[in-house]
């Protein structure tokens, strides 16, 4: 009994940027169907009740805010699950112009949950997946230590910052990232973007 | 006797002073010393009371004859510069008006100054009232005054650099404006200690002209427009009195307040004729205390400088009119006609003008609105003309004093500082003015929360209305106090506010202003932490005196307790003391909030500010709606009454009131029985409640067909909450948050030892308050807009809930909850459509679906979470907990209408408590979110229905 964590997970989801398929899966596993308040799981719709992040999608320069600030007022201990391929890698939007990568060049992800759409029960083994993390950094918590140790923050490159333009720096792009590394530059842009959608 | 002439003469000196004074500092130091004399003088008139009690004091024939003279002429002097001014201005009514008094006042004197029976005997008394309004104009008049030396620096400052952007300049009035604040204080004290009634009447003219002059003081249309108002409703007033006072003396009848109390009793034929004079001077204190239809000269007070508002409203003026309803009590008993038309407009008004008040954005209005409704109320209650119910006006008259002057005198220096008087505008106030606001704050506190004296005073009244069978008043004040919540609570939550990135803008606030109003906050704090002295010292033996007997309305205990709650409140609002210390986060803006205090990047790529506007529902509500309504009605019956007097034999009008007094006194379980049921509740609610929030969840994942989560889930939540890492977005919301956890469980506390379930529903009450403050302090839209639902959801149970009590009441004759098991059959034989009513209003209570309208418990909601919005952590946690102990203390209340005293009782209880909860959870399933409206007319329309069935029959009970 001593880890309080992993016994309530509450999650909160965002949708990047994709078809929105991992999108209506996430709700669907949180339907009555699946019932994932088996595991205690509620969706709260408020980063700052949330413990779990669910992001679906790839991040580019619009949304890589959002997500960041989303992710910033959850508090500790709190995990990150890229749910979806996209959210993953950037998947097959990741050589599009104006897709950064996956999830991981906002903020550390913990858990990787493929899929093209993401299953319902991907989803929900996720979940239970970052409960166990949760619980690790309760305990790191718990001993007075950084919860940035446990996880993926651990080994988090530090992502993508975004120029004063609100466009990716140059210097920062360079190729994409695989699924379940977060090493390697993210697929940013050079200043060609930022000046097509200027002359818009 | 020396020291009551002097206290009635002195004012007149710093008046004389301020016209003679040239400059700031000469003014400034006449203002403050003749200030300090005044509250000195009061003082020692108070002490020397205490060591002589009640006594009236006789004055030599000649010289009472003079002054019989001087205040003939004054009134004479008064009616010339009315006349003076009308022609002037060119307003014809008020000519006419000024004319008929004038002759009026003539002929009066004629009649009675020649003729030796003028002369009484004893014209100047000094009882247990009188010595309450002393301390009352005394102390708070004067600091009125001692603010106003500040405040009026400001105004002719503004008013220069006015007139100098238009190229004119503006003549500086001060001297005469402050000049008539202190001789308004003067015919106060006449007001206040003159049994002669001619006396009376002088100094009642005198502040009826003063108001006039000091309305009037902008000389703009509007100001001049709104002057005349006051000054034609008020003569109206004035030409009743005087037209009393002539009835009495051509009848032969004594001209003083305590002959005609004589007279009363007698029985004969002479007394009977006292009928129209009593309905003449209730007319004319109708009028001073601006009850409908004669409430809009109040409202065009407004236009004067903030001072005048304060003196108007809080100590003097509006509380003459009540002042002689007051003295007139005993007689409405008699004259049943009189009591009703008092009463009636009384409560139509106390209604009326805080429906009125929420539709309402400037601060001045709101505060004038809730003056007129709460001067309604104590009308109310002195129109009943029982003990019990002059005690609660008594208490009324004396905290609406304290806290409407702190009230006006804190939007004054807020109106000069942050430049609107707009309640809108006081977004984030409490970091812009942080000490003033808090001290605004506990004005409004002390208006309309519980422990404070207003709340008290009308607790009293619903228990004196309820003793007395006032069955019509029981529902207008159930009705007008969920109103008047609204009203003060969405003020309370803007004020609440906290702006990290606003400026202080309260540093150069003038230091009169500071003295004052840091002395009205203590004042006001020291009034209700020594009510209980106050109701056993000065108001129990006024009714003993006047009335014959001692009023039982609240007991000793609960008033011990409240008093440790209102030193706690003070202690939480006033001093810097926090409970926490977290880290500080930003606000919730659904991830796009900028760096900028409460704005986010909108579509484009702007920067928008997120802004939260209060509900008004001015469709609904507005003065031109509601106002018209009032005014008819009041009129038809102030006109039904009069009619009765003019053509029905005054004999048949002198017989005493249908009136049955019920109460069998119950004391609860005292305070330690309070205290160990407060320690039970603490320990056994939560897991309870815990337990029924898992229970819960477990049968809606059974309708749904699934399994749900695990019974103990909610714990499970609970604990994984209290291990969060602790931020917050302000260092007030998990404070505000505690205090609501605390009073919630005292309130439960309250209930399971059995003592007042109103002081429990009360407590509730104050805990939804806070939760609110909770909320609004965030400065979160999301938040904001949960606070103003729950602040709807509370006006809409209240009336059902109050109702309850009076369940109870009309069951076992007693508040406490414990009477129950004394009675041989459940209350529920007695009070089933209350019961019912209380069931409706449950689903809102328990904030269940369809009425989960400002929180929500479920798991599958998509919005953001209302109130909760910006609590996490151990906030959060909180709030859960307070959740749990509601659910446990409304179950109970539910469970309260099925136990008698049989053993096998408690579990009939259990089993309708069960059965209720499922049924909740039943609907909780089946209903979509509705609207507001909905929840509105559900909670309002049950409670008035269910209401008035179960009630109506007391009230024909009591004719048959």
């Amino acid at each position: 009994m001593d880890h309080k964590m992993s016994r309530s997970p509450w999650v909160i989801h965002y949708d990047g940027s994709s078809c929105n398929g991992c999108d209506i899966e996430v709700l669907a596993s949180l339907t009555p169907l699946f019932d994932a308040e088996r595991f205690g799981v509620v969706n709260t719709g408020n980063p700052k009740h949330a413990d779990i992040f669910l992001v679906t999608g790839s991040v580019n320069a619009q949304n890589l805010p959002v997500v960041r600030q989303i992710y910033n007022q959850m508090l500790e201990p709190k995990c990150v699950v890229a749910c979806g391929i996209c959210a993953c890698s950037g998947g097959v939007f990741r050589d599009a112009y104006n897709v950064i990568g996956g999830v991981d060049r906002a903020i550390p992800v913990d858990v990787y949950a493929p899929g093209c759409a993401i299953r319902p029960e991907t989803v929900i083994d996720a979940i239970v997946e970052a409960c166990g993390i949760l619980d690790q950094k309760e305990t790191v918590m718990r001993a007075g230590g950084d919860p940035l140790t446990v996880g993926g923050a651990a080994t988090w490159d530090g992502g993508v910052e975004l120029g004063e333009d609100g466009f990716v720096a140059a210097a920062g792009a360079g190729a994409g990232v695989d699924a379940g590394t977060a090493d390697g530059a993210p697929a940013g842009k050079p200043a060609a973007p930022a000046a097509a959608k200027e002359a818009e | 006797m020396t020291l009551l002439y002097f206290l009635t003469l002195f004012p007149l000196v710093p008046a004389l002073g301020m016209l003679l004074a040239h400059g700031d500092r000469a003014r400034d130091a006449v203002g403050l010393i003749g200030s300090g004399i005044i509250m000195a003088v009061t003082a020692v008139v108070a002490v020397m009371f205490f060591g002589a009690g009640p006594q009236s004091f006789e004055v030599a024939p000649g010289t009472s004859h003079v002054l019989s003279i001087v205040s003939s002429a004054i009134d004479v002097i008064l009616c010339v510069v009315i006349l003076y001014n009308a022609f002037k201005y060119r307003n014809a009514l008020t000519t006419v008006l000024g004319i008929v008094q004038l002759v009026g006042s003539l002929a009066f004197a004629a009649m009675t100054l020649p003729a030796a029976e003028a002369v009484t005997a004893t014209p100047l008394y000094l009882d247990y009232m009188s010595v309450i309004m002393v301390l009352a104009v005394g102390i708070v008049g004067s600091l009125i005054c001692v603010y106003a030396l500040g405040y009026m620096k400001d105004f002719q400052a503004h008013d220069e650099h006015e007139a100098a952007l238009r190229g004119q300049t503006a003549p500086d009035r001060r001297p005469q404006f402050l000049a008539l604040m202190f001789l308004f204080l003067s015919a106060m004290f006449v007001i206040v200690t003159s049994d002669n009634l001619e006396w009376l009447f002088c100094g009642w003219e005198i502040t009826t002209v003063c108001s006039f002059l000091m309305i009037g003081y902008t000389r703009t249309p509007e100001a001049i427009k709104n002057a005349f108002t006051q000054i034609i409703l008020n003569m109206l007033g004035g030409i009743a009195f005087l037209a009393g006072l002539m009835y009495l003396h051509v009848n032969g009848m004594p001209l003083t307040i305590s002959g005609m109390i004589e007279l009363s009793g007698a029985g004969t034929a002479q007394s009977a004729l006292l009928v129209m004079p009593v309905i003449l001077l209730s007319l004319a204190a109708l009028t001073k205390a601006a009850q409908m239809p004669f409430h809009t000269w109040l409202l065009g007070a407004m236009v004067a400088p903030t001072p005048t508002s304060a003196l108007l409203h809080s100590s003097t003026m509006v509380k003459a009119g009540v002042f002689l309803m007051v003295k007139l009590s005993p007689l409405y008993a008699i004259y049943p006609v009189t009591g009703f038309m008092v009463t009636s407009v009384g409560a139509i008004t106390f209604l009326l003008a805080a429906l009125m008040a929420i539709s309402q954005s400037n601060a001045k209005r709101v505060l004038a609105y809730s003056t007129i409704s709460n001067l309604g109320l104590i009308s109310a209650c002195l129109g009943v003309g029982a003990p019990e119910a002059v005690w609660a006006a008594i208490f009324l008259i004396l905290f609406h004093t304290v806290a409407k002057s702190l009230l006006f005198l804190c939007v004054g220096t807020a109106e000069h500082h942050i430049g609107s008087r707009n309640i809108e505008d006081m977004d984030g106030m409490f970091s812009r003015m942080p000490h003033l606001t808090r001290l605004m704050m506990l004005g409004i506190m002390g208006m309309f929360v519980a422990p404070f004296g207003m709340l008290v005073s009308k607790w009293g009244a619903l228990v004196a209305f309820a003793q007395t069978g006032n069955v019509l008043m029981i529902m207008v004040l159930a009705f007008g106090s969920a109103a008047t919540f609204y009203f003060w609570g969405k003020w309370l939550a803007k004020l609440s506010g906290v702006d990290p990135t606003a400026q202080n803008v309260e540093v150069n606030v003038h230091k009169t202003e500071w003295m004052a109003l840091n002395t009205i906050a203590a004042l006001l704090i020291l009034c209700c932490v020594a009510f209980p002295v106050i109701s056993s010292g000065l108001v129990s033996p006024y009714l003993a005196m006047v009335f014959g007997r001692v009023p039982y309305v609240i007991g000793k205990d609960a008033m011990y307790l409240m008093v440790v709650i209102v030193a706690f409140i003070a202690v939480v609002l006033l001093t810097s003391f926090r409970v926490s210390n977290k880290p500080h986060v930003n606000v919730y803006l659904s991830g796009v909030g900028t760096d900028k205090y409460r704005h986010f990047r909108g579509s484009m790529g702007h920067e928008v500010k997120a802004e939260k506007r209060n509900w008004y529902s001015e469709d609904a509500l507005g003065e031109k709606r509601i106002g018209p309504v009032g005014s008819v009605v009041c009129c038809s019956i102030i006109l039904f009454a009069l009619l009765c007097c003019a053509w029905i034999g005054p004999e048949r009008l002198a017989m005493s009131a249908p009136s049955v007094l019920r109460g069998k006194y119950f004391e609860g379980s005292g305070v330690v029985g309070i205290f160990i049921g407060t320690v039970a509740f603490a320990l056994l609610a939560p897991l309870v409640g815990g337990l029924i929030d898992g229970l819960d969840c477990k049968l809606s994942a059974r309708m749904q067909g699934r399994v749900g989560p695990r019974l103990l889930q909610p714990f499970y939540d609970v604990a994984k909450l209290l291990r969060k890492a602790p931020a917050s977005v302000n260092t007030m919301d998990d404070t505000y948050m505690a205090c609501a956890l605390i009073f919630t469980v005292v309130g439960g506390g309250i209930f399971v030892s059995g003592s007042n379930t109103l002081l429990c529903a009360f407590m509730v009450t104050l805990a939804a308050i806070f939760v609110v403050l909770a909320s609004a302090s965030t400065q979160s839209p999301f938040a904001q807009v949960g606070a103003d639902r729950e602040l709807l959801q509370v006006m809409s149970y209240e009336p059902a809930v109050l109702l309850m009590s009076v369940g109870l009441y009309l069951a076992t004759d007693s508040f406490d909850s414990i009477a129950v098991t004394g009675q041989s059959a459940p209350i529920i034989v007695y009070s089933a459509p209350i019961f019912l009513a209380l069931l409706a209003v449950l689903t809102i209570k328990l904030r269940k679906s369809p009425f989960d309208l400002s929180y929500s418990h479920h798991a599958h909601q998509e919005i953001v979470q209302g109130v909760a919005t910006e609590m996490s952590g151990g906030t959060l946690a909180k709030m859960t907990l307070m959740h749990w102990c509601e659910t446990v203390l409304f179950l109970m209340w539910v469970g309260m209408f099925f136990v008698w005293d049989n053993p096998v009782s408690w579990v009939v209880a259990l089993v309708v408590m069960a059965a209720t909860y499922f049924v909740e959870v039943l609907i909780d399933n089946t209903f979509a979110r509705s609207t507001w409206r909905s929840c509105f007319r559900l909670g309002w329309g049950v409670a008035l229905v269910f209401g008035l069935l179960n009630l109506m029959p007391i009230l024909v009970d009591v004719f048959i």
